[in-house]
C-alpha cells in the first residue's frame, strides 16, 4: 500500500464485484421478471393492488410498520403426502389394495376407519404409481405437497415468501423484525376490513393482552349525534362516542386484507387446498364478490375517499 | 511543502479548527436528541398506549428518527471531522479549503435535519437504513462530496511520502460512501427499481454501512490512537493490512439477512461474507493484543479506555456477524432483537465509543487546554459503557431467547412477544443511562468550543481595548 | 499524556509508528478454511445463482419433485396451442373453417364421430377431393399437416378439437395415434373420402 492508486484500486475491486452480485444481478434476475401463472391455473401472478390498497401500502410505509412487522415467511422444508379423496364402491378390493402399498395401515375392516393421509412419500414422482395403483381399484387419490416450517405452522402462509410476490409493491416492505407477527398473509387469516379498523383503534379489544399501540390518531372520536355515522365503529367502553376511520385508516385496513401470497408457484410449489383459490392479492371486499368489476351505481353509492 | 521544512504542527492543528468544530458539535447535539427518540421509541414497548393520539412519535416514526440521527447525524460526521484530522496529521499537511470543508459540513447537518423532520412527518423512504426523503439524501450528498473531494486533494499534497495503516482506511472510507449512497438512492428513490430488487439493494447498501464503511472509518482511528496513547508500535502494518483488505473484501457482501425472500444464492453467498468476517475480527484482536502487550499507559476512563473498549466491542460484533452465518443460528436470530442489539454494539460500542476518544483527543489541541475536564470524560465513558453493554448484550441475549421460542409453534406469538419484555426492559435502562452519557458529551464538546470562542473573545476584546487607549492618550 | 498541549501548541507531537512484523500463520490457514467452508456451504445450498430456486429448494430439479404431476391422458391445452399455431390459419381459431380454404371442424361429423380410426388419418397423410361437411360440399385439398407431430401431440391436438368449441367427443389417446400410424407406415399418398368410407369407424 503504497499511494492512493492501489487502495482506491483495492476498493473498486472489492465493491464492484459485491456490487455486481448485489446491485446487477437482482436487476437482472428480478427486476423484469413477468407475471407467472399459478401453477395449475392460467391465473396471472400477482396482480397489482386495488387503488385503496395502494394508498394504504402509502400509510403502511409512513407509519414505519415495517420496524415491527415483517412480510417474509419462511420454510424450512417440505412433505409430500398419498391422500385419499374417494375411496370408491368396492371396499374390499380397495382395503386389500391399500393395504399391500403401506403396511403401517394395518388391517382397517371398513372405508371408513382409513386415514385420510394414506401414507408419506419423498416427492411427487414417487406418489404417481401409488395413485396409479389405487385408481386401478376404483379408488381416488392425489399427492399433497405442503410446506413446512415454524411460520408455516404459526398460520403465517401457506409456503414460503419468493421475489414474484413483490413484484408491485414499491418500496417493498420486507422487514427483518417481528415484534409483532409476519403480515405477508394477513389478508388470508384477517381478511374483515372492520377487524383491521377495530385493531387499529385499539389492540386490545380484539387480542387480549396485545403489545401493540393504539393507532388512534387514524380514527376521529365524536359525539354521538341525532343520525350517527355509517362508517363508525361501536366500542363498549365508549358509551356516547363514535369512533369514525379516517381515510389514512380506511386506505391501510385495505392495504392488510389484500396482503396474501396464496399462488402455487414454480419456485414455491405446494398443493391448493381445493378448490383452486383465487390467487390474487386482491382484497376480498366485504359484501360483495371480489372479482366483479364495479358498476357506475356501486362507485356512486361508496364514500368519495374509497373509490 | 518539502519534507526539509516541515509545516508546524500548530498550523496543520489550526486548519482543521473551522471544520472539525461544525462537525463535532453537529455531531453531538444529534447524538444526544437521538438517545431522546430512542428512549421515546423504546418506552413504546412498555406502555404501547403512551402518545397514541401523536403520530410523529408513533414507534414506526421515533425509531427511525433516532437512528438517521445517530448513524448520519452522529456517526458520519464525526467519523469525517477525525477523517479528516487525520489525514492532515498523518499527511504533515495543512487542511485544504477548510471554509469548502465546513460548508460541507453544514450541508450535512441541513440534510440531516431535513430528513430527520421528513421522518418524523410521515416522509419516511420506508427502506431501512435509508430512511431520509430523496430530497434529504441529494442535501446529504451533496455534502459529502464536498468534504471528501477536499479530504482528498488535503491527502495528494501531503508533505510526508510514506502511508501510515490509517491511511488507508480513511482514504478507501471516503471512496466507498459515494458509490454505495448514490447507487441505493438513484436506485430505490429515483429510479425505484421492482420489488424485491430494492430489497436486494437496500440491504446490500446497509451491509457496506454498518459492516465496511462504519469499521474503515472507526478503525483508521483505532490504529491511530491505541498505539499513540499506549505508547506502544502498531503491532503491525501488514496485520493492519490483512485486517483492511479481509474486511473490504467480506464485509461487502454481508447485507443480505439468511431468511430473505430472494434467490437461494444470495443470502448463501451472503452467509459465506459473515462467516469470513471471523478473519477481519480475529486479525483485529491481534492487532490489538501484539500493540498493548507491554504498555504501562494508564487507562482510567481517558481516551485509551474508549480505544480499547471500542475495539474490543467491534471484534465481539463481528463475531457475533460471522456466527449467524450458521443456518442452525440464523434461524433463531433472525427477525429477532439479536440484529438490533448486534447494531448497537456496533454503533455504540465500537464506533460511538471510538469517535468518543478520538474527539477528546482532537479537541484540546484546538480549543485550548483545559478546554475538556477529564473527570467529565471519566464520567461519560462509565455511563457509556455501562449504558452500551446494557443496551447491546440484553437484546443480544434477549433476541436468542425470543429467537428460541420464535421457531417452536407451540408457543403462541403474543406469549413471544411478551417474555422478550424483561430483557428489553433491561435494554431500556441501557439506553437511559446512554442518553445521560451523550448529554454530558453535548455539554463536553459544547464546553470546549466555549472555552476557545470565550478565549477568543477576550483576546479580540483586549486587543481592541489596546489599540484604543493610545488613541485615547493622544487625543 | 499528562502534559496536554496549549492550543495549536508549537510542541510537535510523534504519529505512531507502525512494526513490520508479518500475518502470523494461523490466521492465514483460519482464512483459508473459512473460504474452503464459505465455498462448501454456497455449493450445498447456493443453488447456483438459478434465479428460481428458493430455500429449502437446492436446484430447480428438487423444487421440480414437488411439482403437480401431469393430467393423465391426453392435454387439450397443449393441444390448443398446437391448433392455434398450425390449422388454426385455415380453419379458423373458431373452428368454423374458411370459404375456399378449409371446411369447419365444430359440428363436423367427421370430427365427432364416434370411432377415430378415420379422423387420425387425415392430418397424418391428408386428404383430396370433394367431401361433404355439414350438410355442405367442398372440393378441396389438405396436405399432411400432422405427419410431424408425435403420437402424444397429436392425440392433444386431435383431442383439443373433439372437445371445442362446443364439440363434445371422447380424446383420443397417443396408442390410438401410434395404432394408425403404424397401420400407415409407408404411405404417403393423400386419402379421399371414398378410400376412407370403406374403413372401419
Amino acid at each position: 500500500m503504497k499511494s492512493a492508486a492501489t487502495i482506491f484500486l483495492a476498493a473498486f475491486l472489492a465493491l464492484s464485484a459485491s456490487w455486481a452480485a448485489f446491485v446487477l444481478a437482482p436487476q437482472l434476475q428480478l427486476g423484469r421478471e413477468p407475471q407467472a401463472k399459478a401453477t395449475g391455473t392460467d391465473n396471472l401472478y400477482p396482480v397489482a393492488r386495488p387503488g385503496l390498497a395502494k394508498q394504504g401500502a402509502e400509510v403502511y410505509r409512513s407509519l414505519g410498520c415495517v420496524y415491527c412487522h415483517s412480510q417474509q415467511v419462511g420454510q424450512e422444508g417440505v412433505k409430500c403426502e398419498v391422500i385419499l379423496t374417494e375411496a370408491g364402491t368396492n371396499a374390499s378390493v380397495t382395503l386389500a389394495a391399500l393395504a399391500k402399498l403401506n403396511t403401517e395401515l394395518g388391517q382397517p375392516q371398513t372405508l371408513a376407519a382409513l386415514p385420510k393421509v394414506l401414507m408419506p412419500v419423498a416427492d411427487v414422482p414417487t406418489a404417481v404409481p401409488i395413485i396409479k395403483a389405487i385408481a386401478a381399484v376404483g379408488a381416488k387419490a392425489e399427492a399433497r405437497v405442503t410446506p413446512v416450517g415454524a411460520d408455516i405452522s404459526r398460520g403465517w402462509g401457506l409456503r414460503r415468501s419468493v421475489a414474484q410476490d413483490y413484484a408491485y409493491d414499491s418500496p417493498v416492505q420486507p422487514g427483518t423484525r417481528r415484534f409483532g407477527p409476519d403480515l405477508a398473509n394477513v389478508g388470508l387469516t384477517k381478511p374483515d376490513v372492520n377487524w383491521h379498523l377495530r385493531h387499529l383503534y385499539a389492540p386490545a379489544t380484539e387480542i387480549k393482552g396485545s403489545t401493540m399501540p393504539p393507532y388512534r390518531f387514524l380514527f376521529e372520536k365524536h359525539k354521538r349525534g341525532a343520525k350517527p355515522s355509517p362508517d363508525a365503529l361501536q366500542f363498549a367502553d365508549e358509551p356516547g362516542f363514535e369512533i369514525v376511520p379516517t381515510d389514512d385508516a380506511r386506505a391501510l385496513a385495505a392495504y392488510l386484507v389484500s396482503l396474501r401470497a396464496d399462488a402455487p408457484l414454480v419456485e414455491a410449489p405446494f398443493t391448493a387446498p381445493t378448490p383452486a383459490a383465487p390467487s390474487t392479492n386482491a382484497p376480498v371486499a366485504t359484501n360483495r364478490v371480489a372479482s366483479l368489476p364495479y358498476t357506475a351505481s356501486e362507485l356512486l353509492k361508496l364514500p368519495e375517499s374509497s373509490k | 511543502m518539502t519534507a526539509t521544512s516541515p509545516i508546524p504542527q500548530q498550523h496543520i492543528d489550526c486548519s482543521c479548527r473551522l471544520p472539525l468544530f461544525a462537525l463535532f458539535g453537529g455531531a453531538a447535539v444529534w447524538l444526544a436528541l437521538s438517545s431522546v427518540f430512542g428512549l421515546v421509541a423504546s418506552l413504546k414497548f412498555h406502555a404501547p398506549a403512551m402518545f397514541a393520539n401523536c403520530a410523529c412519535l408513533s414507534y414506526g416514526r421515533a425509531f427511525p428518527a433516532s437512528q438517521l440521527l445517530l448513524v448520519y447525524g452522529f456517526c458520519i460526521p464525526a467519523g469525517l471531522g477525525v477523517g479528516l484530522w487525520l489525514l492532515a496529521r498523518l499527511g504533515r499537511v495543512e487542511l485544504a479549503k477548510p471554509f469548502l470543508i465546513t460548508l460541507g459540513a453544514k450541508l450535512w447537518h441541513l440534510g440531516v435535519l431535513t430528513g430527520f423532520i421528513a421522518i418524523l412527518a410521515g416522509e419516511n423512504t420506508g427502506h431501512e437504513w435509508l430512511e431520509m426523503p430523496r430530497y434529504a439524501s441529494v442535501i446529504l450528498f451533496l455534502g459529502f462530496l464536498l468534504m471528501a473531494v477536499w479530504a482528498f486533494v488535503t491527502h495528494t499534497r501531503r508533505s510526508e511520502p510514506a502511508l501510515y495503516p490509517s491511511q488507508w482506511f480513511i482514504l478507501a472510507a471516503l471512496f466507498w460512501f459515494p458509490w454505495i449512497f448514490s447507487s441505493a438512492t438513484l436506485l430505490l428513490q429515483c429510479f425505484p427499481v421492482r420489488g424485491m430488487t430494492q430489497a436486494a439493494v437496500a440491504w446490500w447498501f446497509a451491509g457496506n454501512l454498518l459492516n465496511v464503511w462504519l469499521p474503515l472509518v472507526g478503525l483508521a482511528a483505532t490504529f491511530y490512537f491505541l498505539p499513540k496513547l499506549a505508547e506502544r508500535p502498531l503491532q503491525s502494518h501488514y496485520l493492519a493490512l490483512f485486517v483492511f483488505l479481509t474486511l473490504i473484501v467480506a464485509g461487502t457482501s454481508t447485507g443480505i439477512p439468511a431468511g430473505a425472500a430472494l434467490p437461494a444464492w444470495m443470502p448463501a453467498l451472503s452467509g459465506g461474507a459473515k462467516l469470513l468476517m471471523l478473519v477481519p475480527a480475529l486479525a483485529l484482536a491481534a492487532v490489538v493484543v501484539l500493540t498493548l502487550r507491554g504498555s504501562t499507559a494508564p487507562c482510567g476512563g481517558g481516551p485509551l479506555c474508549f480505544t480499547k473498549f471500542g475495539a474490543w466491542s467491534l471484534v465481539i460484533a463481528t463475531v457475533l456477524l460471522a456466527l449467524t452465518a450458521c443456518p442452525a443460528i440464523s434461524r433463531v436470530t433472525d427477525f429477532t432483537w439479536f440484529s438490533h442489539g448486534r447494531n448497537a454494539l456496533v454503533l455504540y460500542g465500537f464506533f460511538a465509543m471510538t469517535m468518543f476518544a478520538a474527539m477528546y483527543f482532537i479537541l484540546p489541541r484546538l480549543a485550548g487546554e483545559g478546554s475538556v475536564c477529564p473527570h467529565r470524560v471519566r464520567a461519560q465513558f462509565w455511563l457509556s459503557m455501562l449504558g452500551t453493554l446494557l443496551f447491546a448484550f440484553s437484546l443480544v441475549i434477549g433476541g436468542v431467547l425470543q429467537g428460541l421460542k420464535l421457531v417452536n409453534p407451540a408457543i403462541p406469538f403474543l406469549d413471544v412477544a411478551k417474555s422478550s419484555l424483561m430483557p428489553f426492559r433491561i435494554s431500556t435502562l441501557g439506553e437511559a443511562l446512554l442518553l445521560v452519557g451523550n448529554l454530558l458529551f453535548l455539554f463536553n464538546v459544547g464546553f470546549a468550543l466555549a472555552t476557545y470562542y470565550r478565549a477568543r473573545c477576550r483576546r479580540v476584546f483586549t486587543d481592541a481595548t489596546a489599540t484604543l487607549e493610545p488613541a485615547g492618550v493622544k487625543s | 499524556m499528562n502534559a496536554e498541549p496549549k492550543t495549536c501548541s508549537a510542541t510537535t507531537e510523534a504519529d505512531p509508528v507502525s512494526e513490520t512484523t508479518t500475518v502470523p500463520m494461523w490466521l492465514i490457514t483460519l482464512a483459508l478454511v473459512l473460504l474452503f467452508l464459505g465455498a462448501w456451504v454456497f455449493d450445498l445450498r447456493g443453488g447456483w445463482f438459478e434465479p428460481k430456486v428458493y430455500g429449502p429448494y437446492t436446484s430447480v430439479a428438487d423444487a421440480g419433485r414437488f411439482q403437480p404431476p401431469p393430467p393423465d391422458g391426453p392435454d387439450v391445452k397443449r393441444g390448443k396451442v398446437l391448433f392455434e399455431q398450425n390449422c388454426a390459419l385455415c380453419h379458423g381459431n373458431d373452428g368454423m373453417g374458411k370459404p375456399n380454404q378449409a371446411p369447419p371442424l365444430a359440428g363436423s361429423e367427421w370430427v365427432l364421430a364416434t370411432g377415430v380410426n378415420r379422423l387420425i388419418r387425415i392430418p397424418l397423410v391428408g386428404l383430396n377431393g370433394p367431401i361433404k361437411v355439414n350438410g355442405q360440399d367442398w372440393n378441396l385439398q389438405m396436405a399432411a399437416m400432422g405427419a410431424q407431430y408425435s403420437d402424444d401431440q397429436l392425440s392433444d391436438l386431435l383431442s383439443y378439437i373433439r372437445s371445442a368449441w362446443g364439440n363434445k367427443a371422447s380424446p383420443v389417446t397417443p396408442e390410438q395415434v401410434k395404432k394408425v400410424r403404424d397401420d400407415l407406415k409407408g404411405r404417403s399418398q393423400a386419402y379421399t373420402v371414398d378410400e376412407l368410407m370403406k374403413l372401419p369407424e
